[in-house]
């Protein structure tokens, strides 16, 4: 039975291309949260995360990302129902023909990573989308400014009633911005609530930005998120590893010479990719 | 050498399944796996039972009628050889032995362990062949054929169509057997000339019939009797990639 209406060598490649474009944007991934590493206060790593949230070509790239992630798991659970429907009676003894390891289990992984990347995403990717609140940080340069070209309107007379209750309501709040909400680490940015940005800066203010460093800092110190973080990345690597390589058989990509190479490369980016971003708790918990 | 025997038993292709226990004994460890269940059919007749129907012919290995799901493994568990060529010194004195027929969706039972493989037949009938016009017999070495392609073609083609593939694929899958039959064609120059239509035909057929899709996981590779290669899978793909986008050909519906 048929559930999506290709060919099953097309709906092979169409599930290894979505999955080879999720595994060329990992390390992209890994080099952003790597940059936790330094002991800047989260300088670099706010820049990163600043630049793949403002960036016009970074915002294409994540509409074919989320659509990626989406129809990797959606074909792979309709092709997973396609293959149990092809055999209605099941064998009585389990099978015991030796296949690798990681091959049977592609759809158990995938699914232990999907569900940790529903968490993922309401931890970060939708306090982005404004969907889930987070923590925020603001320059307070910036806001400033904002604030100084809306009392040179007051000055002039441009603003009516209302308008001016707001900025003098917003007046009222920046005063109290208090000096331990300054980010230290960060010259001018202060760190804020949402409820907080909207009544300093108004809705509409473009320059506060979800604060994912302090975010990811608050979630790593919990022993259990480290913990279920790497389980996942363990699990990420079996999946990884089978990936590449049959990622390879599907595009029909067999060779006498290049197989063995393809082979170690699978094998290489399957332990290093899940390493570095299991360091990353790690370093939190033992090294810092 | 003594064996319990657990077989699965049907009348027909409607009727309910069940395991049925048979035991039999002073079994010769050099008898055939399917010499011993004639034994076993020979003393269920004398009891005036109904023997275990299963499909059998040469008993040399290389017809692929003889086929069954013996203690989860598709020819049972020697490497490389058919039922026929299994032994029992393979299994160990008093054993249960688990007799299954295949199970996919597009191979029915007949009757106990016999299935109906006539999807099989059906995939190589949309062009698992060349198509020949007569005329005089062409010189053997009019077309140059490199000794590697040769031999690869002839790995390929030693596919005997028996179905264990299907049997052991966890999706019943009939990619090694299809891939086979496209590859030992598509190696050749004879087969080049429909090779794209070939491949876009028997894949269409193949997906037709209920067979389930490939996920690598290479069992057919692991218990196919004549050892046919994964890597004639991922010939079988690039063929289809290529046909699918450079050729103007396409399968009709």
């Amino acid at each position: 039975m048929k559930l999506i209406q290709f060919a099953s060598i097309t709906k092979k490649i169409a599930l290894a291309s979505f999955g080879l474009f999720l595994l060329l944007f990992l390390p992209v991934h890994l080099g952003i949260n790597l940059c936790l590493l330094r002991e800047d206060g989260g300088e670099w790593y706010r820049n990163a995360s600043h630049f793949m949230g403002t960036n016009y070509i970074v915002k294409v790239f994540e509409i074919v990302l989320i659509a990626c992630v989406l129809l990797h798991i959606v074909v792979a659970i309709l092709l997973t129902i396609e293959n149990f429907m092809a055999r209605p009676v099941r064998y009585k003894v389990k099978t015991k023909t030796k296949t690798p390891f990681m091959s049977r289990y592609m759809i158990w992984t995938g699914g232990i990573v999907a569900c940790f990347l529903v968490l993922h995403f309401i931890n970060f990717y939708f306090v982005k989308l404004d969907i889930v609140e987070g923590k925020y940080s603001a320059n307070i340069e910036k806001v400033d400014k904002v604030f100084q070209e809306k009392a040179m309107k007051l000055q002039s007379g441009e603003l009516n009633e209302k308008d001016q209750a707001a900025l003098m309501a917003q007046y009222q709040a920046i005063s109290q911005i208090t000096p331990e909400k300054m980010d230290n680490s960060k010259k001018n940015m202060v760190n804020l609530t949402k409820e907080e940005v909207e009544t300093y800066c108004g809705k509409d203010f473009k320059y506060a930005e979800p604060d994912f460093y302090t975010m990811s800092q608050e979630l790593f110190a919990k022993n259990s998120y480290s913990f279920i973080y790497i389980l996942v990345f363990l699990v990420l690597g079996f999946h990884l590893y089978h990936a590449i390589n049959s990622l390879a058989q599907t595009f029909g990509l067999s060779h006498k010479k290049y197989s063995p190479v393809i082979e170690w490369v699978s094998v290489i980016y399957a332990v290093v990719v899940p390493i570095g971003f299991a360091i990353i708790p790690l370093w939190i918990m033992f090294v810092k | 050498m003594d064996f319990t025997l657990k077989i699965w038993r049907q009348e027909n292709r409607k009727a309910k399944g069940r395991f049925e226990t048979y035991k039999i004994s002073n079994i010769s460890p050099d008898c055939s796996f399917l010499e011993m269940l004639d034994i076993l059919n020979e003393s269920l007749v004398n009891k005036l039972s109904h023997p275990v129907c299963f499909d059998n012919d040469c008993r040399e290995g290389i017809c692929g009628m003889c086929g069954m799901y013996i203690n989860g493994h598709p020819h049972g568990p020697d490497k490389g050889v058919t039922t026929c060529q299994l032994y029992m010194r393979k299994f160990t004195d008093g054993e249960t032995i688990t007799i299954e027929p295949w199970r996919a969706r597009p191979f029915p039972i007949i009757r106990d362990l016999i299935v109906d493989r006539t999807a099989l037949d059906k995939i190589i009938q949309e062009g698992g062949y060349v198509s020949a016009t007569t005329g005089g017999v062409p010189d053997g070495n009019a077309i140059l054929i490199s000794k590697h392609k040769a031999d690869e073609a002839m790995d390929s083609a030693s596919c005997i169509g028996c179905g264990a593939c299907v049997a052991a694929c966890k999706n019943a899958s009939a990619m090694l057997f299809v891939s086979a039959k496209v590859s030992q064609l598509a190696l050749l120059p004879q087969g080049k000339p429909e090779a794209a239509i070939r491949v876009q035909n028997m894949v269409a057929k193949m997906d037709d019939l209920g067979f389930g899709n490939c996920t690598n996981t290479y069992a057919c590779e692991a218990e196919c009797p004549k050892q046919i290669k994964r890597s004639n899978i991922a010939r079988m793909n690039r063929e289809f990639i290529c046909a699918k986008v450079a050729s103007e050909e396409s399968t009709k519906r």
